[in-house]
């Protein structure tokens, strides 16, 4: 079943009173099956407050989030855990690998914290290395790995529980435009080839053409949608 | 999985914390073996004496060192404390002059062969009423005086001195912190009071055996149990009172310094533990990991710090001065479990760390 996300006057304040800050200010909007939507913005715009709180990393302070019509705003603790666990998959601005452990390993750890069989877990984490291209560097360790390697890694992690919703911030931070591209690229056919949902935070417009579909923010408002590339 | 590959990973960093683990749990293990052989030391012979109660002059204060009992007394004890055996043992210290010139001191019994007074004997022959100049030695005095079975020994007690042949060895254990000497009951009362003495006292203590004997009382004398005499023992409360504060320091200063040490790993593996959070791990699922390495640092210094404890006793014991250490496996098998547990303690402490730990940290970390 292709996920559907809705959100609905999403809200994030910090602090209180007069030295309130309104990171998220009502934004709504809601996705197709297997879209692939990117969300720009320059620094503080609110874009990676709005996927910490669709990545249930935190709680809003008003409206509602609803993935196949469960409101995760309003889920705590160990539901919370739950959720990221099963339904979402992260790929980080500095791809947070662990960086004792190999390729692989950084993989498995994904099914150790879901409790899956080791054996099928292997077996899946071997074939998404191998259509990351990474198949050579298994068993290097996360430190030994460039930084496009490393970034494909974290993008096979973030697939690894098999998730419904993939969520990316800046993934290409820290490349270069070319290999920026070709992460991009690779995130996108992964995740439009399994029927997900995709959301990429960036703030570099020329990735996020890439996406079906754009959607621009400002001062925690959305101002504005255009359809990507790939719409 | 992850917290043994991390220590597989990362050798150096496990094993300092693992040296410090070792060396801690070595102090321990030390301090606890000091405790066990200062306690032998003061008096292993007692706690070895074949009785179930100890009958002393009610005006000695329970002082085996001031106890005299006359020849009246002892018969009274053996009579109306309802034990089933008694015998009467005298005690003195006295002074010998080791290889080297060095003037040592012994603690010398007097007993009666036949009766439960009568230590069991290693090596050699038990004395028989006519080993007048006999003696037993334990295997301390052996070793601190450098004789064997068949060497001859002169015992000094105030003036006199007096030349015994060693025609057996012990293995008893130290009286009043001093190594023990046995000879006939009849040659301790002549040493100690002269022969020309109808008055002398016959015993400084009587041994008794039979069941409730302890806290028995009859004219000018009282009875308690081994424990109570053992505790009573010159310097021995406040010896254990020391030896206890160590301890527990240790335990609790050791404790301390381990549990801090995973807390600090903990505080260091602070943006990882928010990055498995962000993917779904739960605290208890961290925990866990955090525990397992917790475990096997605190096993890992255990392995290397119980053989170096006991390595260094066998050392410490080559000397003919040996340090009073003694090591029983209980001594091995508490220190190693409350340390273990300790290293658990810190570990909990660690765990409130990790449950404190947002996820939202693992989004703008740059590593």
């Amino acid at each position: 079943m292709s996920i559907r996300l809705k959100v609905q006057d999403l809200e994030k304040v910090y602090g209180e009173g007069e030295r309130a800050v309104h990171a998220v200010r009502g934004v709504s909007f809601a996705t197709e099956p297997g879209e692939f939507v990117a969300i720009v913005g320059p620094s503080g715009s609110g874009k990676t407050t709005m996927l910490a709180m669709i990545g249930g990393l935190l709680t809003p302070t008003r409206g509602s989030i609803e993935v196949n019509g469960q409101d995760i705003a309003r889920l705590k603790g160990k539901e919370l855990a739950e959720y990221r666990r099963r339904k979402v998959g992260f790929v980080f601005q500095a791809n947070n690998l662990l960086p004792y452990l190999t390729a692989r390993e950084n993989l498995l750890v994904m099914a150790r914290i879901n409790g899956t069989d080791l054996k099928s877990a292997g077996a899946r984490a071997d074939q998404l290395l191998e259509e990351l291209g990474l198949t050579a560097r298994r068993n290097a360790l996360a430190t030994e790995l460039s930084g496009g390697e490393r970034q494909r890694v974290a993008i096979a992690r973030a697939l690894m529980n098999d998730p419904e919703l993939v969520l990316v911030d800046e993934p290409t931070a820290s490349l270069d435009s070319a290999r920026g591209r070709q992460v991009v690229e690779s995130l996108i056919a992964e995740v439009k080839g399994r029927d997900k949902l995709g959301l990429l935070v960036t703030h570099d417009m020329a990735m996020a053409e890439l996406a079906d579909r754009v959607l621009e923010m400002h001062d925690g408002l959305l101002v504005g949608q255009t359809v990507g590339a790939r719409g | 999985m992850i917290g043994f590959l991390e220590i597989r990973r990362r050798k150096l960093q496990f094993a300092l914390v693992g040296l410090i683990v070792t060396l801690i749990s070595y102090l321990v293990l030390m301090i606890n073996g000091l405790g066990v052989g200062l306690n032998e030391k003061a008096g292993r012979a007692l706690l070895n004496f074949n009785a179930d109660a100890i009958a002393y002059s009610d005006r000695a204060g329970l002082s085996v060192i001031r106890s005299e009992l006359s020849a009246e007394t002892v018969a009274r004890i053996t009579a109306e404390s309802g034990a089933r055996e008694a015998a009467p043992l005298g005690y003195m210290a006295v002074n010998y002059r080791r290889e080297d010139g060095k003037v040592k001191s012994a603690a010398v019994l007097g007993y009666d062969p036949g009766t439960i007074g009568e230590p069991p004997v290693e090596s050699g022959r038990p004395l028989t009423p006519a080993d007048a100049n006999g003696l037993l030695a334990d295997r301390e005095f052996l070793k601190a005086s450098g004789l064997k079975v068949g060497d001859t020994v002169r015992l000094a007690v105030r003036l006199e001195e007096r030349e015994f042949t060693i025609v057996g060895e012990l293995n008893e254990g130290s009286f009043f912190f001093q190594p023990a000497v046995y000879i006939l009951r009849s040659t301790w009362q002549e040493m100690k009071y002269g022969s020309a003495n109808p008055s002398a006292p016959a015993a400084s203590i009587v041994l008794l055996k039979g069941d409730g004997l302890a806290g028995k009382r009859g004219q000018g004398w009282e009875a308690v149990s081994k424990r109570t005499a053992f505790a009573n023992i010159e310097g021995v409360a406040g010896q254990q009172s020391t030896v206890q504060a160590l301890q527990v320091f240790g335990y609790l200063i050791g404790g301390l310094v381990i549990g801090v040490f995973f807390y600090v790993l903990t505080l260091q593996k602070t943006p990882q533990i928010g990055v498995l959070k962000a993917v779904g791990a739960t605290t208890g699922f961290i925990f866990r990991q955090l525990l397992i390495q917790a475990l096997l640092v605190a096993l890992g210094g255990l392995v290397i710090a119980v053989p170096l404890a006991w390595l260094t006793n066998r050392a410490l014991q080559q000397a003919p001065d040996a340090v009073p250490i003694a090591f029983t496996t209980q001594t091995f098998v508490v220190t190693s479990a409350l340390l273990l547990v300790m290293a658990i303690v810190g570990v909990l402490f660690s765990g409130r760390q990790v449950a404190k730990v947002d996820p939202i940290i693992a989004l703008g970390q740059q590593q």
